[in-house]
């Protein structure tokens, strides 16, 4: 069946074909990433600023960014309807919350004194925010903005994947026709998008003006997504019917059934990709092995962690069957690209002097590598991995709605068959499991003293 | 600092073009006429290039033009009807009773078959299985969740046959009817119910091959697809959609009547679905 996903369809033809969506997918990115910059930017400063109220903004921005991208899609589709402006919605809304966060926990570490400074010459708080938190966290700011745009263009073909259009309903489509050559074709398409990004963003850091460039690129997005009919009225029936959320009794005895099989996909899937990422990470670590070597593992890393855990599942699903074993490959083949990239810099980056001396007694490469890089990388090596499973307990929520099964799939269902109120109270149960392990994970770290990493 | 008023204007500029961006939709009128589909094989460029002869039929006939939009499921196609997104569209007799329900969609006509239709149980041959009771602990297609001849009555069915889906089958939902009958034919599933009107297509332009599948159960006939209009839609406009379809012939119409896998098309009235929402209701799909 594997077979069938090859040759891509590369017929002129369908390349022009692809041009709206690729553009849907692209402008929704950049549409979304404007408002979010507009909501997001003001609400970090206001936090930042530490004016009253800002604890209640920052906890409001840690909750929304606890729902998962593709629930806020699913919310976004059923209250615009199909198409762009449901996906530029969501995307706006969950970026505008990740903006706002990361933005103001960079605010809340930036130096404090030139800030007394402007405090003692009695600058009002927002003035302090605007002359001091905002020119002295440039920098950090276009790499996390930069960084968030590539996420976003990734996250704009999931939420195609529930009805937002371009790529990834196009994706869905060929998939469920059977048309795997397009399919793959749209792969390759996604590949090369993300990899053109990861150049920009390296152009941006460098020069962090040009990204006002980008405004006209995003306003542009707006103008063209916009949707056509604000149907306000059907959309507050619609949000008036999530309420108040309800499961009938067969659903709630269910319920421990499928978050287990959700917490199930992300434990086996981290674990899959932390096996996995081992040898892959020493073979691409350049003080390990051969520079060729080095260079096409992480090739091949480069282009797992390119396509979204949903995408991989979207074609799992396919392979090897509905079920929670689809899900668990999909988390681990992107997980891998993660984790063996981090893994390889974990390593690269080790204290030289335990491994020269081993290097000395004359131990093979192999030995070096077990019994000196490998215990030296541990630590990072185990921070990453956490985060991966913090990560991967939300995909895990998300790739339950195209298959997987466990509580995104019961979620999806109750979507599909216009059970609103039942859709809310997952979204909600979905929504306090995914605060409470970042909690756990927050807690566990600082338990052990690691160092908070942002994103 | 200069950057600083620079990005204050910027962001002035910004939000003065946002409301530009929000009143202009407004102002502008809408002259074309959108029709949707629910997705009989998946939502792709492809598909909906070849459904342009319907779309240039409709067009013509309607004196106006037509948008032709087959959103990515069943669910979508009911909610675009509610957004106003739609203005016609095809639904099947599950998503109609529902779009009827929440947003008052008024049925318009069907294809002569779509009063008598049925529902195929598929099986890829030289699997042991003669009737629905061989289907315990086999691996199962249903189409889209909303579909009724790809879940709601053949799930009745199983029903009757004293099958529980839940328990007796290892099932998941394919989003569409091709893709049930591919699964089957691959070998991806061992079973899967089918609309018949597809499965025949499929079968006779060669998508599917007829040695690899065999049917062997088909479901006693029931009310299916319809072709429906916004309560909002002006009557005549709703009508003269009506007669366009009324008015397809074999033989001058073969292309268009392909398309759409029927040969007469006739007025279609909400109380045919009577009986559907008796079943809908108790298999707690409505």
């Amino acid at each position: 069946m594997l077979a069938g996903f090859f040759p891509p369809d590369l017929s002129l033809s369908y390349l022009a074909a692809l041009t709206v969506p690729l553009m849907q997918t692209i402008s929704m990115a950049a549409g979304g990433m404007l408002i979010a910059c507009l909501i997001g930017l003001p609400l970090a400063m206001f936090v930042g600023a530490q004016v009253r109220g800002a604890r209640l903004a920052y906890g409001l921005l840690s909750g929304l960014r606890a729902i998962p991208d593709l629930t806020l899609a699913i919310l976004c589709v059923v209250v615009v309807g199909i198409g762009p402006a449901a996906g530029m919605l969501a995307l706006a809304i969950f970026y505008a919350a990740m903006i706002g966060k990361v933005f103001a926990d960079l605010f809340l570490a930036a130096d404090w004194r030139p800030i007394e400074a402007l405090r003692s010459v009695g600058a009002t708080r927002l003035m302090v925010a605007f002359y001091g938190l905002l020119p002295m966290t440039l920098t950090n700011l276009v790499s996390m903005g930069c960084y968030s745009f590539e996420c976003a263009v990734r996250a704009a073909v999931i939420v195609g994947a529930v009805g937002g259009g371009g790529l990834g309903a196009e994706l869905v489509g060929t998939i469920n026709a059977f048309d795997y050559g397009r399919a793959t074709t749209l792969i390759i398409l996604l590949v090369i998008v993300v990899s053109a990004l990861d150049s920009l963003s390296w152009l941006l850091r460098r020069h962090p003006r040009a990204v006002l460039l980008l405004i006209p690129l995003g306003l542009a997005a707006l103008w063209a997504n916009w949707p056509e009919t604000l149907a306000l009225r059907h959309a507050a029936t619609t949000i008036g019917g999530m309420f108040p959320p309800a499961l009938p009794l067969p659903a709630l005895q269910a319920l421990p059934r499928l978050l287990l099989e959700t917490a199930f996909i992300a434990g086996a899937g981290t674990l899959l990709a932390a096996v996995l990422a081992v040898p892959l990470g020493l073979l691409a670590a350049r003080n390990l092995v051969p520079a060729p070597v080095a260079m096409a593992t992480r090739m091949l890393l480069e282009v797992l962690r390119a396509v979204p855990e949903v995408i991989w599942g979207l074609v799992l699903v396919t392979l090897v069957g509905v079920g929670p074993i689809a899900g668990v490959v999909a988390l681990g083949l992107h997980s891998v690209g993660v984790l063996g990239k981090l893994y390889a810099e974990a390593c690269e980056n080790v204290r030289r002097a335990p491994v020269q001396a081993l290097e000395a007694t004359g131990a093979r490469r192999l030995a070096v590598a077990c019994y000196a890089i490998l215990p030296l990388a541990s630590a990072p090596v185990a921070i990453h991995t956490l985060f991966r499973l913090e990560w991967n307990l939300r995909a895990a929520s998300v790739v339950g709605m195209i298959g997987a099964g466990g509580i995104g799939q019961a979620l999806y269902n109750a979507q599909q068959l216009f059970f609103y109120d039942q859709m809310m109270a997952y979204v909600l149960i979905t929504w306090a499991i995914v605060l409470l392990a970042d909690a756990l994970s927050d807690w566990t770290r600082r338990r052990l003293g690691w160092a908070t990493v942002i994103a | 600092m200069p950057l600083l008023p620079t990005a204050a204007r910027l962001v002035a500029l910004a939000v003065l073009l946002l409301v530009a961006a929000i009143a202009a939709p407004e102002a502008a009128a809408r002259d074309s006429i959108r029709v949707g589909m629910i997705p009989d094989a998946g939502s792709t460029q492809v598909s909906v290039e070849e459904k342009a002869p319907l779309r240039d039929y409709l067009a013509k006939a309607m004196g106006q033009s037509v948008e032709l939009i087959i959103p990515t499921n069943y669910n979508a196609t009911v909610e675009a009807l509610g957004n106003e997104t739609l203005d016609f569209a095809y639904l099947g007799g599950l998503t109609y009773i529902k779009a009827h329900q929440l947003y008052g969609v008024v049925p318009i006509v069907q294809r002569d078959a779509d009063r008598e239709f049925h529902a195929l149980f598929i099986v890829r041959s030289g699997l042991p299985i003669q009737s629905l009771q061989d289907l315990k602990g086999r691996t199962f297609a249903f189409g889209d969740i909303n579909s009724t001849s790809g879940h709601l009555m053949p799930f009745e069915a199983l029903r009757r046959a004293g099958i529980d889906a839940d328990k007796d089958l290892k099932y998941r939902y394919t989003g569409s009817h091709p893709a049930t009958a591919k699964a089957v034919e691959t070998g991806a599933i061992d079973a899967g119910a089918i609309d018949e009107s597809v499965y025949q297509a499929m079968q006779k332009d060669g998508k599917l091959d007829g040695a690899k599948v065999r049917v062997f159960f088909t479901t006693p006939p029931f009310v299916d697809y319809v072709w429906v209009g916004r309560m909002q839609v002006d009557a005549a406009v709703r009508a003269k959609f009506g007669e366009a379809f009324l008015a397809l012939q074999p033989g001058r119409d073969d292309r268009i009547l392909a398309i759409l896998r029927g040969n007469k098309f006739v007025r279609a009235t909400d109380d045919e679905y009577d009986t559907l929402r008796r079943v809908a209701t108790d298999l707690k799909l409505f």
